[in-house]
């Protein structure tokens, strides 16, 4: 069986990419940093004894995502699985920030995976198994002054995800959606944040363990579903006051 | 970015940092491009303050834990420096192969034992580190990406090797591994009734075994009483170490208790213990599991957090063995006068050649913990004035309280090393509080 990780050289990516070779799945791993794949791969290879291919992409150019698409066909067919521990954040990311940084974080974090789904699916005209996993954020509950057009794009992603669901009910690709509090990865290393970090280790057993579920959501750490619904269900005028005391 | 607040694992150092962790090649460079000075990071479990100075950076290093190559024929492996001890065992046991100069704790970085030149409990045999690096890949802010080996950079590969991280990031690390056919090692014990009596019972090492002394320091009259151990790797064909022991995810060093627990009581009780329960197995052989001979301050980290906030003092040094009695004479003398509180001591042997600042010699390798108080830190100054006079080698690495004037005078190549560095680094870009200490 062989599944596809997009953002696999770092953090949860490295993670899933170790657990899923751990239980003796083939991997695909995609990245734009070709050295850190080129490493992982040997690391993995090592350690796991799999087959692991690697195809550098960077999924904030649309235009390197196009000319992926079009020289990878076949890599897609074989696939039972894909999933999207991608996370692109900058420290311009605010509402002013220029059309070119809003355009990255928006293809990196939503744009470029719609189009990856939407090839797999196309292409898989037999109807086999297949299984897709993507990550939002909790940052995506409510607008921000700072990631705007990250959380902007997860907030995306999550509805874009939960219409795959809901489209593919009947057939044989099962979805999941994994909404991400804190987590210990290096976008989060140097922050002091009010609640604890969860581990990426921990949640790729899990994200291994729930792959046969159809059309899951879930939270990591679990803790930020109450809270992820309280933002929810509070009046705007409401959580605007908290956050402006918080920041 | 936040500040941390950080200390050496003796407690005499501490101070506000800023820690950066990157994960990729990229972010490596990117980060030692934006700042201007920095320090790499190991599991920053030193005694010393070698990984860290104030309101600088330092580099954490270890999620660059990947292993890149290996070679079953030829007996190589090229890892990356921010892998644990206990992960890279765990992969090269598995193929019968292992590196021997292990330092004591199971999370400790490559990074850091190259950086060190830690030698571990074969240094008699195998002497340290150093002669099983191959190669070593740094990233350094000025010079870029450097491949450093016998043949290519030769001077920056030897100031690397025990330099304390002053010659850049140590990214990637080639080994020459060795065989360790076995599973566990055979361990025998033999009694000594003094230091001297110790040093004479020591055997020359023509032979795979790993010698090493506890005595007891908690009296006068008992001092230097006690055992060598010897540890044997049991060979046995077609089995090899169970290496699920030697899983290890969090360093349990880091914070003490708030006081000193360690006092002539605890000490005299806790080494009373220690020797009559041994005094059961003199002229046994028994075995022991791999993880607790090779990692023996893994599961007792209450022995380090018992020194409370102030912390402890150890102090290694190598003594040629042509001085080492008159050396043990003039340091029962001075422990007599002096009276400190010791909570280990114990002797090794030790090979290898003393160049720029690495701990190493051909001699005997005498390491002791103090409680840090008045009554030590006297006898540490009668310590220092022995290795003065006598051209002994203090380690830089375990002793943070060492003055200067002290290394100045044992290291010959004090001098050679701060010039050698200055000409690679001149902007002396790459700086840890160990070495403002040294004046380097």
């Amino acid at each position: 069986m062989t599944y596809m990780i997009v953002g696999a050289s770092s953090g949860l990516g490295k993670d899933l990419a170790h657990e899923f070779a751990s239980n003796n799945k083939n991997l695909i791993l995609i990245s734009r940093d070709k050295t850190d794949l080129e490493y992982l791969k040997s690391d993995i290879i090592l350690k796991h004894k799999v087959d692991v291919k690697i195809l550098p992409a960077d999924l904030s150019s649309i235009d390197d995502v196009e000319n992926f698409l079009r020289s990878n066909e076949k890599t897609f067919n074989s696939l039972d699985g894909l999933l999207f521990p991608i996370a692109l954040m900058t420290e311009k990311d605010k509402v002013l920030a220029s059309s070119l940084e809003s355009k990255k974080i928006i293809y990196s974090n939503f744009y470029s995976i719609t189009l990856l789904i939407n090839n797999t699916l196309s292409i898989n005209k037999n109807k086999k198994n297949i299984t897709i996993v993507g990550f939002g954020s909790i940052s995506a509950s409510i607008g921000r002054h700072v990631n705007t057009f990250y959380s902007a794009a997860k907030n995306a992603l999550e509805t874009y995800f939960e219409s795959l669901i809901i489209t593919t009910l009947n057939e044989n690709i099962k979805v999941q959606f994994y909404t991400l509090g804190y987590l210990d990865t290096g976008l989060s290393f140097e922050k002091k944040l009010i609640l604890p970090k969860g581990s990426t280790k921990k949640l790729a057993k899990i994200v291994f363990s729930n792959l046969n579920i159809s059309g899951g959501k879930f939270y990591f750490p679990f803790w930020w579903k109450p809270i992820s619904l309280a933002i929810n269900i509070l009046p705007f005028s409401i959580v605007k006051l908290i956050v402006k005391r918080f920041n | 970015m936040e500040k941390v607040k950080i200390q050496s694992l003796d407690k005499n150092y501490s101070a506000n940092i800023f820690v950066k962790r990157p994960e990729k090649y990229r972010e490596l460079k990117e980060i030692s491009d934006r700042y201007e000075k920095m320090i790499p990071m190991g599991s920053c479990s030193s005694y010393v303050p070698a990984s860290f100075c104030n309101d600088n950076l330092s580099i954490l290093m270890t999620k660059f834990n990947k292993i890149i190559e290996f070679d079953k024929v030829n007996k190589t492996i090229t890892v990356e420096a921010g892998i644990k001890i206990s992960e890279l065992l765990q992969f090269t046991l598995k193929n019968k192969l292992w590196i021997p100069q292990i330092p004591g704790y199971p999370s400790i970085t490559l990074g850091g034992i190259v950086a060190t030149n830690a030698h571990g409990k074969s240094s008699a045999f195998h002497g340290t580190i150093r002669q099983q690096i191959k190669e070593i890949l740094i990233y350094h802010k000025t010079h870029g990406w450097l491949n450093l080996s016998k043949d290519e950079n030769k001077k920056i590969f030897d100031l690397t090797i025990g330099g304390f991280g002053l010659t850049g990031t140590i990214v990637q690390v080639k080994l020459k591994l060795e065989d360790f056919i076995g599973y566990n090692f055979k361990t025998s014990l033999i009694k000594t009734n003094s230091l001297i009596d110790t040093i004479n019972n020591f055997n020359e090492e023509n032979k795979e075994v790993y010698q090493y002394s506890w005595n007891r320091s908690d009296n006068i009259t008992n001092l230097g009483k006690g055992f060598i151990f010897k540890n044997e790797i049991n060979s046995i064909e077609n089995s090899s170490v169970d290496t699920r022991g030697l899983y290890h995810d969090t360093n349990k060093l880091e914070s003490n208790f708030k006081f000193n627990l360690w006092n002539n009581f605890t000490i005299k009780f806790s080494q009373f213990l220690y020797y009559n329960f041994h005094l059961q197995k003199k002229n046994k052989i028994f075995f022991e599991n791999f993880k607790k001979i090779i990692f023996p301050f893994s599961g007792k980290e209450m022995y380090f957090k018992m020194f409370g906030r102030n912390g402890l003092i150890e102090s290694q040094i190598i003594v040629p063995a042509k001085k080492i009695n008159q050396i043990i004479d003039e340091i029962e003398f001075n422990l007599k006068k002096e009276l400190p509180e010791i909570t280990l001591l114990s002797i090794k042997k030790i090979k290898g050649e003393c160049n720029y600042l690495r701990f190493e010699n051909d001699g005997f390798c005498i390491t002791f913990d103090f409680v840090r108080n008045k009554k030590s830190l006297n006898f540490m100054e009668n310590l220092d004035s022995i290795c003065q006079n006598n051209q002994l080698i203090p380690s830089i690495i375990k002793d943070s309280r060492l003055r200067l004037n002290t290394i100045k005078i044992c290291y010959n190549a004090y001098d050679q090393f701060k010039k050698d560095l200055n000409e690679f680094d001149n902007r002396r870009i790459y700086r840890s509080q160990l070495s403002d200490i040294l004046e380097l």
